[in-house]
């Protein structure tokens, strides 16, 4: 891909992010939407600058931050160990694969009430949710990932001599590993999605708790603002998740 | 039906049996109020179901997302395949998608409310919006991966554009668009529940809250089954009529990759 088709789809990218802002502020200045209920993107823009020096604010989004990654990190953990294990061992496969295959569908908000009772109101949670909705993307790209692995790979780091307790991790692991990352995006996104639902449900602090609290005050504004702030945060993550995914698949064919 | 196949079938309903195991020897180890135990939620769940106005509001919430779910196939399947054979329409829309993906789209809601009252319309609306995302992406994806040497030959059959992507780019990405489908699906059941928790007016997740507002537990972890029960049911109904459509395709997974 050349450098000249990667600025027009740059440009045809922000053609239609820039109509939507467009047709935004057309509705609010021709009079079709009252200021009340749609304010002007110029005034929630001005309010997310304002906001991303407030002290408080910064507060709500390190909360939201710290169960968005606890919950993703443990996600992470579990779902990789989890399948990798089911992915090399029948037998932990024969009780993972019906696991899964029950608790996958199940929409995890309604377990949050059940979870609300049992943890409470705190972090633990809010950071169980994440990592139940989080958990079962990972969970299925890593066994993916990790079945699919090319037997003659194994065939031959054993007949390299590499000991049968090290090939799940210098050849299978590796070899799951851009299946793993594409799971972990999924995964990444989804927490982001849980993490302010489950702060909207019940919490104190949190970007979840600033919109339902604007929402009750009928502050459209700093409605907007929280909405605004969980998109850029998602975008800022993704990237960074992107890096980190150039850097450990530096050497990989293009995947 | 050998014994593996009858393993297979078998193993799901086992979890299930297992795992109310295990709630029923927590709670009973617990012994909490409000940790009702796996059979008393079990015995709460006739009084709801056998409840003509509950029974009212959980057919209230599937027509919803029925309507919902529907909508959204038929916009975003066409625009999916279209991302997916036409590059600028690709540029054009990744971007926003890209800035719309981390929202919860039931996080709208409020902002919505405002503008389209609490009643189906902005509901319905919000489940529209939550499905549509992953059923665009796979498409998207399906349509990309279709082999360019067949629409060529179509071309060179004569066959003008809509008609190779009627013929060719749609049953060719079908199998992908279904595993969006799927993971929409759920997603659709998800967004309903938050829908109506955050506007209680009726259906499945009103129940479910006012439940847990007035503390009762039974009739909590019963809703909990319930909506859970629906989850599995649609997976599994929808996992056969996928079967059905793309038997020539080799599923490349028999469990769902569900997500928010």
């Amino acid at each position: 891909m050349n450098a000249r088709l990667v600025s027009t789809d740059i440009i045809l990218g922000i053609i239609p992010i820039a109509l939507v802002i467009a047709l935004w502020q057309g509705l609010v200045s021709f009079g079709y939407a009252p200021v009340a209920l749609l304010p002007p993107p110029g005034s929630v823009f001005a309010r997310l600058a304002q906001q991303l020096v407030n002290p408080g604010f910064l507060h709500d989004i390190g909360a939201t931050l710290l169960r968005l990654f606890a919950g993703f990190g443990i996600a992470v953990v579990l779902g990789v160990a989890l399948g990798l294990a089911a992915a090399v061992s029948p037998g932990v496969n024969a009780v993972v694969r019906p696991m899964v295959r029950v608790l996958a569908p199940l929409p995890k908000v309604a377990l949050y009430p059940a979870m609300l009772l049992l943890l409470g109101f705190d972090h633990a949670s809010k950071i169980t949710l994440v990592t139940a909705d989080a958990l079962f993307p990972i969970l299925l790209s890593a066994y993916y990932g990790a079945s699919m692995v090319e037997q003659k790979l194994v065939w031959s780091a054993m007949a390299a001599g590499t000991p049968r307790s090290q090939i799940l991790f210098k050849v299978v692991l590796p070899a799951a590993l851009p299946s793993i990352l594409t799971g972990c995006r999924i995964g990444l996104v989804i927490s982001c999605i849980v993490v302010f639902l489950a702060e909207m449900i019940t919490s104190t602090d949190g970007l979840g708790h600033e919109l339902v609290a604007a929402a009750r005050t009928f502050q459209t504004v700093d409605m907007f603002v929280p909405l605004i702030t969980i998109s850029l945060l998602g975008l800022i993550l993704n990237g960074l998740l992107h890096g980190l995914r150039t850097y450990l698949l530096r050497g990989f064919p293009e995947v | 039906m050998n014994a593996s196949q009858f393993g297979r079938r078998i193993s799901p309903l086992l979890a299930c049996i297992g795992l109310l195991c295990v709630w029923q020897a927590g709670a009973l180890a617990l012994k909490t109020d409000s940790f009702p135990t796996a059979l008393e939620a079990i015995r709460a769940i006739p009084s709801i179901l056998g409840d003509h106005e509950s029974l009212l509001n959980i057919l209230d919430s599937l027509r919803r997302m029925a309507i919902g779910f529907g909508l959204a196939a038929l916009v975003s399947i066409p625009l999916g395949l279209m991302m997916g054979r036409i590059r600028a329409v690709a540029s054009l829309c990744n971007p926003l998608l890209m800035i719309v993906y981390p929202v919860p789209k039931a996080a709208l809601m409020p902002v919505i409310m405002l503008w389209l009252g609490v009643g189906d319309v902005s509901k319905t609306l919000v489940i529209f919006l939550g499905v549509s995302i992953p059923i665009i992406y796979h498409s998207f994806q399906g349509a990309k991966a279709v082999e360019e040497k067949m629409v060529w030959s179509g071309a060179a059959m004569g066959l003008s554009g809509f008609q190779r992507m009627f013929r060719i780019v749609l049953p060719a990405a079908l199998p992908e668009i279904l595993a969006g489908c799927r993971t929409g699906l759920v997603l659709a059941l998800i967004t309903m529940v938050t829908s109506e928790m955050i506007a209680r007016q009726n259906g499945a997740g009103n129940i479910l809250f006012n439940a847990l507002d007035m503390a009762q537990y039974d009739t909590v972890f019963a809703m909990i089954i319930v909506i859970g029960a629906l989850g599995i049911i649609f997976d599994a109904a929808f996992e056969k009529l996928r079967r059905a459509l793309v038997r020539w395709s080799e599923p490349r997974f028999d469990m769902p990759l569900s997500f928010s």
